[in-house]
């Protein structure tokens, strides 16, 4: 990337946060004059706010952090949070940028500005910790890592592979990078015949470095279950349940995989591990109602196949609505 | 480092476990369709395309299409084998989109009626059989619901359908009024079977969804702000009619009575089987994005519903796709009836393999017939068995209902090849590639129909595309084994002898086949029912079960191979 765009990149954010933050000031500073001489403590903030909004943020924010210790104004404390923010971050502080927008969240929880401003901060301070990484260590694995999430997430496939593989080249053992080669083969839009090979082999010797990776051990056992290999899929199934006890769909995996092999019996455990982990998975209880039908439980699996109907019928989580109102595209 | 710097936010906030996890399901070691063909001489490909100057069929379907995209638009049409003048030749029926609240084309679509000419051609005999329509035609089903010898045919249309009666020297009458069959609504797929075992033939008629020009949805826009198809999902599921034949020409609607019109649905296929080989005709009903229905018969004219019970209604996961077109049929020669649906893209079909117990196993995964149409939209399609080998093969029409599908989604095309599963008694293999070159066009196919119009005993195939000419396909390969091409005609039993059972042995070759009603999308078919033996050189005997209430079974033997007979029910001798 060229220098002038770097920069930009740098500061655009700053800018950006600063514009917004500076529309919210303006809104309010005729609220803030009316109340400035109620009390003294809300002057100091008043003048803390006022010091922001001329751009004198090193001497403004002192002051307005003792808006986040005493109790006031409420729009005094909110217009001291939102130039808070914006003076941490324009002075490049980050820990008082997050706790005034701490303070915002816990003074005003569920205000749409306050979780807009809280989305920018956030986002800004990420971009300035990858940016941190992208100049101290440009080579280091973290940073060929992030980047190559980064470039999967842009649809560049082919670089984010490459990236991946420099990671590897570094550090042959280092944890999940395999597991995250063999992600990005399978989302691939357009894969080669060979890719469902190539992916697990990737998963296969991610698990060969870490054995505790449940992640590799449940999309080879949706590999396994996709090409008919029951028997494979049910272990690596069991193995990703055991490894994360909070998985449910591994326990749905190797419900599905069960009843696959008439095995229904077997499946009622898993898939009702499955339900209460994802109690609003349509597919959890869709299973275990055709598990316990035909395991002979008529009665229970009517009462999970009510639930799976409810669900999907009311266009629950996981099931687009038949009532929607909004039209969309076919596909 | 482009990415790191620009991206890595969203990376962090978007990229979780769980998407990727939810997400690879659906994207797995698709290795798509070759579209090359290998380069064989014509003769020697299994079909080849019989072009409309040689077969003189120059009708071509007409969508209507408009900006307003009206969803009609995009779902017909159907098309039929049929012997409308009972020379022992297959004639040909074409369904057209035509006048309508939202459509009033000038000059007027009709559909079409070719005559069989016995030479490879045929003569379009519309007019003088006046059989036109001229509404907003979806499907046609194919039926001699008053015995009278002749095919009757009954056309289902957007707005009210049609039932013509075969006069029997070459026209038809329009007796919908007298009939009681209008069926006002969206009607999609028709099948005639007799449910409640009276000898007669009922109908079955599928309604799709609640519509009229002011309830169409706009959708999109897409490229250049063009406006797509919505949806079904978007409309109100509407129930199906059954039809009560009364034996005099008319017919009561029985849907409440017999429990079908409980069950809204959104229905495109149907198709009557046997699922439980309880000699009652079960109806199994394919839904677009609600649950798949398969009415069981109970029996004295009730139906029960139980797909979901039956693993039929829903994907693996539990999601209701968007099923068009079905069919029925042995596959496994296990002597049970198994089920198979066409969805859209992205969900797979389904072949459902009967477990004798009124409940299916999905086989798309092991058999690859899920992950050679996860991409694909089917219509379309039938078991039947295309090489004479006797084993049952199937056959996919396909195409996309979204002209604007490819700017959604780029694996995903508008119109989609035909394709060939070629049962070899132990697996299905995707023959797509070698069958020839009308397997790598890309067509908007809906109906298809099978039949064979050259009487060789190699079964033919016809499949109607959306806005655009048909396709006739000559079958090259099954005369190269040998075979034996049966007529049922009812006596007792429903003169369509729908629901009858075929069992035939041939040296080490048994083989099971049932008649069954409707199958595929908005299509009929030969009702003919070709015997394959491969090149066995005989076959040692031949048994017909007939339905109720004949129910009798005959036995025949010293049968002939390579030639058609017809077997009349209680004659106890073929002709």
């Amino acid at each position: 990337m060229a220098p002038a765009s770097f920069f930009m990149f740098k500061y655009l954010p700053t800018a950006l946060i600063s514009t917004l933050l500076f529309g919210l000031l303006c809104k309010a500073s005729g609220q803030v004059a009316k109340r400035a001489s109620i009390s003294e403590p809300s002057s100091s903030v008043q003048q803390g706010i006022t010091l922001a909004k001329g751009g004198h943020c090193k001497e403004a924010l002192p002051l307005l952090k003792k808006a986040t210790l005493r109790a006031g104004d409420k729009d005094l404390k909110r217009q001291a949070g939102f130039a808070g923010i914006r003076c941490a971050m324009t002075e490049n502080q980050p820990d008082a940028a997050i706790e005034f927008v701490r303070f915002l969240n816990r003074e005003f929880p569920h205000d749409p500005e306050v979780l807009y401003i809280s989305v920018h901060t956030y986002s800004d301070l990420s971009t300035r910790a990858s940016q941190e990484l992208a100049m101290r260590a440009p080579n280091s694995y973290q940073a060929h890592k992030l980047n190559a999430e980064s470039l999967e997430l842009q649809g560049k496939w082919d670089a984010a592979a490459k990236e991946y593989k420099l990671v590897l080249e570094q550090n042959p053992r280092l944890p999940g990078i395999h597991f995250l080669l063999g992600r990005l083969l399978l989302s691939k839009p357009d894969p080669a015949p060979s890719a469902a090979e190539e992916a697990k082999r990737e998963f296969q010797q991610e698990l060969e470095i870490d054995p505790s990776n449940a992640g590799a051990e449940y999309v080879l056992g949706e590999l396994a279950r996709q090409q008919n290999e029951l028997p494979d899929a049910i272990a690596h199934f069991s193995r990703a349940t055991k490894l994360d006890a909070g998985f449910g769909d591994a326990f749905l995996g190797l419900g599905a995989a069960l009843i696959s092999t008439k095995k229904f019996s077997e499946a009622i455990s898993p898939l009702e591990t499955a339900v209460k982990l994802e109690p609003q998975n349509p597919g959890a209880h869709y299973n275990l109602a055709i598990a316990l039908s035909r395991a002979g439980r008529k009665q229970e699996a009517e009462r999970e196949f009510a639930v799976h109907r409810q669900m999907t019928q009311k266009g629950g989580p996981g099931q687009e609505s038949q009532q929607a109102t909004q039209p969309e595209n076919p596909n | 480092m482009d990415g790191l710097i620009s991206q890595q936010s969203r990376s962090l906030l978007s990229f979780s476990r769980r998407s990727f996890l939810r997400g690879i399901a659906g994207s797995l070691a698709f290795s798509g369709l070759s579209r090359f063909v290998r380069a064989l001489p014509d003769a020697v490909y299994p079909f080849n395309e019989i072009s409309p100057a040689v077969s003189g069929i120059t009708w071509v379907h007409t969508a209507g299409k408009s900006p307003e995209r009206y969803l009609p638009e995009t779902t017909g049409a159907g098309c039929a084998f049929l012997d409308y003048d009972n020379d022992g030749w297959m004639d040909i029926y074409l369904v057209n989109s035509g006048k309508c609240d939202f459509l009033n084309p000038n000059p007027p679509l009709r559909n079409a009626l070719y005559r069989n000419s016995r030479d490879g051609t045929f003569t379009d005999v519309t007019e003088t059989a006046r059989v036109g329509a001229g509404g907003f035609g979806q499907g046609v089903a194919v039926g001699d619901y008053d015995g009278d010898g002749f095919p009757d045919l009954y056309l289902t249309q957007y707005g009210r359908s049609i039932l013509y009666h075969n006069n029997g020297d070459g026209t038809f009458t329009d007796v919908t009024e007298k009939a009681g069959l209008a069926a006002p609504g969206w009607a999609s797929s028709a099948v005639w079977f007799d449910y409640d075992n009276d000898g007669r033939l009922d109908l079955f008629v599928c309604q799709f969804v609640e519509f009229s020009k002011s309830l169409n949805k706009s959708c999109g826009p897409g490229e250049e702000g063009k406006h797509g198809y919505c949806i079904p999902r978007l409309y109100q599921p509407m129930p199906s009619w059954l039809f009560h034949n009364n034996g005099d020409g008319t017919f009561t609607d029985v849907s409440k009575a017999s429990g079908i019109g409980k069950y809204p649905g959104k229905a495109w296929g149907a198709v009557a089987t046997d699922v439980n080989n309880d000699g009652l005709l079960d109806l199994f009903v394919g839904n677009d994005t609600v649950p798949n229905f398969l009415f069981k018969n109970v029996g004295q004219g009730r139906f029960e519903e139980i797909a979901t019970q039956a693993g039929v209604a829903y994907s693996a996961d539990g999601r209701a796709r968007s099923g068009m077109g079905v069919d029925s049929a042995d596959f496994n020669e296990d002597g049970w009836m198994d089920l198979f649906v066409a969805n859209i893209d992205r969900e797979m079909f389904s072949i459902y393999q009967n477990n004798h117990d009124e409940t299916f196993d999905d086989l798309a995964g092991p058999t690859g017939i899920g992950a050679a149409t996860r991409l694909m939209s089917g219509w379309g399609l039938k078991f039947f068995d295309y090489d004479n080998d006797g084993n049952l093969d199937l056959f996919l029409a396909n195409g996309n209902p979204d002209d604007l599908i490819e700017s959604l989604h780029n694996q995903v095309k508008y119109q989609e090849p035909l394709m060939l599963f070629r049962n070899t008694g132990k697996s299905f293999q995707n023959v797509s590639a070698e069958s020839g070159p009308a397997f790598a066009k890309p067509l908007s196919a809906r109906g298809m129909a099978i039949g064979d119009f050259d009487n060789d005993g190699a079964v033919d195939v016809l499949v109607s595309v959306n806005d655009g000419a048909p396709m006739l396909l000559r079958n090259n390969v099954g005369s190269q084994n040998h075979w034996l091409g049966i007529r049922l005609v009812g006596k007792k039993s429903n003169p369509d002898a729908i629901g009858a059972r075929i069992n035939y042995q041939a040296g080490d070759l048994k083989r099971s086949r049932m008649k069954v009603g409707g199958g595929s999308y908005l299509s009929s078919h030969d009702p003919r029912i070709v015997l394959g033996i491969g090149k066995r050189p005989k076959i040692d005997w031949l048994e017909i079960k007939w339905p109720q209430p004949g129910g009798a079974v005959e036995r025949f033997t010293e049968l002939p191979v390579n030639r058609y007979i017809t077997i009349v029910e209680g004659k106890g001798k073929w002709g």
